[in-house]
């Protein structure tokens, strides 16, 4: 069959399809191009050959039937024959060619070719309206679609930024920052004067221990399991993190304090649950500080502040506890942390002294030695006593470096000391238990000596029973080399401490300061039971330095009775307000021997 | 260039979008006003460029019924744009329902609108990613899903690779995706080349047009196309111009350099 334009190829049949005819051929060259076609020159030929095959038809059809065209029209553009030239070309050949090319006898041909253009434009027009429409609808959901997976993406990410700057990694509790944002909300929110808040701190106790002897991958995972346990516990409240092993609960809208100590008492039963922990069976406690007040008048840094420090309380009364918050008792801790703070600066502005107090030998009334007793002039609470910093300097070490000053102080003074016809007296310093473990004890007393010139036979240190409850070799060695060297040590309020006298064994102790209580009872008639009883304590402590070859001072002397009971007892010496009161060295030892006032 | 994750594109629809411009060019609808004004502005410039739209739209045809008759049911078509007409899962999957096609788009409006084209059809899919993150593409739910990468895959870069410079190094994430390309895998890349062309100043004009959109103008000539087929073997009649690439009718291919396309498709062997 050739594709020449025979008529019965192109076909008068609407049935049948057959091959493209030179109308169909000449009409595919026409439009290609006039827009981007999905198809193959054969494709295209055979679609615009069934298409002149219904052109034909309507051509022909009595009556006219205007559909045939309109659906001629309508199928061009949905075959993508779908522009403005594909339309112009389409009419143009439709035009010239159709009735020559397929040698059509049709009467009123005219007539019914300008309605047939007419129907198949009107189609295409339809037809392409319709489906520019339809892609403008498409690309405009499409641009509103893209926009709002755009927003939810940007929110989603915001909220994923959000969460990690106010997520603990860890165990994805609520971070410092988060809680805190709570916090300020809870008391910051309008009307919320009236209202009460808790705050507990959380602290797992000796969670060193578990990092130290398992790893950090056990205490991480210990971190997990007690985030876990709390949250699961305290579920209604906001529990957070703030670093290491420390968290914090928030408790709003508390009616009084006992609705705190049930979250905390809740906490700490969750935290002490037995846990599984990486392999390991492991049982924790720990220690909380409750803060609980109106949040009228208060601020987040006041109660995270009032919530740590009670939380120390918890610790130092032994963990495993909660601890209310106590105003008096966090005023005075300001205090004593104010004061501690203040000792370097003190130290360098040379605002310690040194008061001494005489140890008097009970037989001659001679002063043997001096105890040196530091003193504080305060430029505004004026001259401090040590117990009012001591023991602070103590907790915070600073107690090193203000006793590294005392007995440089005391060497140097104990120096100028004139000697009498029995030598002068030694000056007797406090050793505080953090010095006597120092490394380099032995080395800064030999220095001080070395510097000051004193003998070391001038020197005492005082240390207290409890100082040697650690039986730690090293303070002992220190001790055997120093007594070695001529330095003297005491044992300080000696019968009060420590009821274990295998010390004595291993100590190169040269004398015994017995605790002032005993001598008190001395004060009493000695007729009186008490008084008879505390004699014979005395009496026998005497009695068992001696034998050991040590002597003792008799402490809290205050009357010349005393003196002469504890002089009959056999005591060596005494000190107490009877032989001197603290004060500068010089009038103590100008003093005349006391014998004839001690014997009165 | 880089955004970080977490900041997505936002959606201006007063930018033209290369993807939109293009289906101008075929005569679609799928664009808007900013689109239509830098396509006609390109129009004045090229006056070719419909017909250059066309061209490379007809090569992509040729090329995937090619591909397909080669035994090819694997496709990813990275930079797809708007799906109009012809695209390629409407020509693999006649040939064949049970062909895969994975789109890539950078253009989030032409990621939305594929997806709807796209919706319920489970072996095409689009996805949002750049043609600069190879790993990206090849690491991507959908794309390992959909396509199995120890069979042959037909990659396609059509009209592309002119939005990229040379700077951003394509032969390297080039090769990076060829790496993951099982043998018996295809390259298909068509790009705008000004080969023989060079001076008539319409590629200075056609680069100025193109800065007002979000990518710009990078015309390589043949040798610069044919060297970015490294390591495919490139099939008859190697890199020509687009009409010139196994066309239908040898007529076709006439004034074939009025396409301003060059294309060619690369076997990878082994």
């Amino acid at each position: 069959m050739a594709s020449g334009g025979s008529v019965g190829d192109d076909g008068a049949t609407a049935t049948t399809r057959s091959r493209p005819g030179a109308f169909a051929r000449a009409w595919a060259k026409a439009v290609s191009g006039t827009s981007y076609l999905p198809l193959t020159q054969a494709q295209l030929e055979a679609l615009l050959q069934r298409l002149t095959e219904r052109l034909a038809l309507a051509l022909r059809a009595d009556p006219f039937d205007l559909r045939i065209g309109q659906q001629v029209g309508a199928e061009l553009v949905q075959s993508h024959i779908a522009s403005a030239e594909g339309l112009g070309r389409t009419i143009e050949v439709i035009q010239l060619r159709l009735v020559r090319d397929l040698d059509l006898a049709v009467d009123d041909v005219e007539d019914r070719m300008a309605r047939l253009l007419a129907t198949v434009a009107t189609g295409y027009a339809r037809a392409l309206r319709d489906r520019t429409l339809d892609e403008q609808e498409a690309i405009r959901r499409a641009a509103m679609m893209a926009r709002a997976q755009a927003e939810r993406a940007l929110r989603d990410s915001e909220a994923r930024f959000r969460h990690q700057a106010t997520h603990d990694p860890l165990t994805n509790l609520p971070n410092r920052t988060l809680f805190t944002e709570r916090l300020t909300a809870a008391i910051t929110a309008a009307g919320r004067g009236a209202d009460r808040i808790g705050v507990c701190f959380l602290d797992l106790d000796r969670f060193k221990v578990v990092n130290d002897s398992l790893g950090h991958q056990v205490g991480d995972a210990l971190l997990v399991s007690v985030a876990r346990r709390l949250r699961r516990a305290l579920g209604e409240h906001l529990v957070a993190r703030l670093g290491g092993d420390e968290f914090v609960i928030l408790v709003e809208r508390t009616g009084c304090t006992e609705d705190v100590v049930k979250v905390a008492e809740a906490a700490l039963a969750a935290v002490s649950e037995p846990a599984l922990v990486d392999g390991h069976e492991l049982t924790v406690s720990a220690s909380i500080g409750i803060v609980e007040r109106q949040v009228a008048g208060t601020s987040p840094l006041e109660l995270m502040r009032a919530a740590d420090s009670t939380l120390h309380w918890a610790k130092a009364a032994g963990g495993a506890r909660w601890s209310l918050f106590d105003a008096d008792r966090n005023r005075s801790d300001l205090a004593r942390y104010a004061l501690s703070a203040a000792i370097p600066a003190a130290l360098d502005r040379g605002e310690f002294y040194l008061d001494y107090q005489p140890l008097t030998g009970l037989r001659d009334g001679r002063v043997v030695g001096m105890e040196a007793l530091v003193r504080w002039r305060h430029p505004e609470l004026g001259v401090l006593r040590p117990d009012s910093f001591i023991p602070l300097a103590e907790e915070t070490g600073l107690i090193v470096r203000l006793g590294s000053w005392v007995l440089a102080e005391a060497c140097r003074e104990a120096r100028t000391w004139a000697a009498g016809p029995a030598g002068a007296p030694f000056v007797s310093v406090n050793l505080a238990v953090r010095q006597l473990h120092r490394p380099g004890l032995v080395q800064e007393v030999q220095g001080v000596l070395g510097h000051t010139g004193l003998p070391a036979e001038r020197l005492q240190l005082e240390i207290t029973e409890s100082t040697m409850m650690s039986t730690v070799a090293e303070p002992v060695r220190a001790l055997r080399v120093l007594a070695d060297l001529g330095v003297r040590v005491a044992i300080d309020d000696f019968g009060t401490g420590y009821c274990n006298l295998a010390y004595l064994r291993d100590l190169p102790v040269s004398e015994l300061k017995v605790a002032g209580e005993f001598v008190a009872g001395l004060r009493a008639p000695a007729g009186d039971p008490r008084s008879r009883t505390d004699e014979r304590i005395l009496a026998s402590l005497v009695s068992l330095a001696h034998a050991l070859g040590l002597t003792v001072t008799a402490e809290g002397v205050e009357t010349a009775d005393q003196a002469a009971r504890l002089r009959a007892i056999g005591c060596d010496a005494g000190q107490g307000w009877h032989f001197g009161r603290p004060g500068p060295a010089g009038p103590h030892l100008d003093r005349s021997p006391a014998l004839t006032d001690t014997a009165s | 260039m880089q955004r970080p994750d977490w900041a997505p594109e936002t959606i201006d629809i007063e930018r033209p979008s290369v993807a939109r411009m293009y289906d101008y060019y075929l005569g679609g609808s799928h664009n808007f006003a900013a689109d239509r004004a830098a396509a006609r502005a390109m129009v004045e410039a090229v006056p070719e460029a419909p017909l250059m739209a066309q061209a490379n739209r007809a090569f992509l045809r040729r090329a995937v019924q090619f591909l397909a008759d080669a035994g090819v049911r694997q496709f990813l078509d990275i930079g797809s744009g708007i799906p109009t007409v012809g695209n390629v899962h409407e020509i693999a999957q006649r040939i064949d329902p049970e062909s895969r096609v994975v789109y890539v788009d950078v253009d989030p409006v032409a990621v939305a609108h594929s997806q709807e084209i796209l919706a319920g059809n489970d072996r095409a899919v689009v996805v949002q990613e750049d043609l600069r993150r190879p790993e990206a593409i090849l690491r991507h739910p959908d794309v390992l899903r959909l396509l199995d990468f120890s069979e042959p895959v037909a990659v396609m870069i059509v009209a592309v690779l002119h939005f990229i410079p040379d700077a951003d190094r394509p032969e390297e994430f080039l090769r990076t995706l060829r790496a993951s390309l099982a043998p018996g895998s295809y390259l298909v890349m068509s790009q705008a080349s000004d080969d023989g062309r060079a001076g008539t100043g319409e590629r200075a004009e056609a680069e100025r047009v193109y800065r007002r959109t979000d990518n710009q103008l990078f015309i390589r000539s043949r040798a610069e196309l044919t060297a970015l087929f490294a390591g495919f073997e490139l099939v008859d009649p190697g890199v020509v111009w687009v009409p010139q690439w196994r066309p239908d009718a040898p007529e076709h291919a006439e004034n074939a350099a009025q396409a301003v396309f060059m294309g060619g498709v690369g076997r990878l062997g082994g």
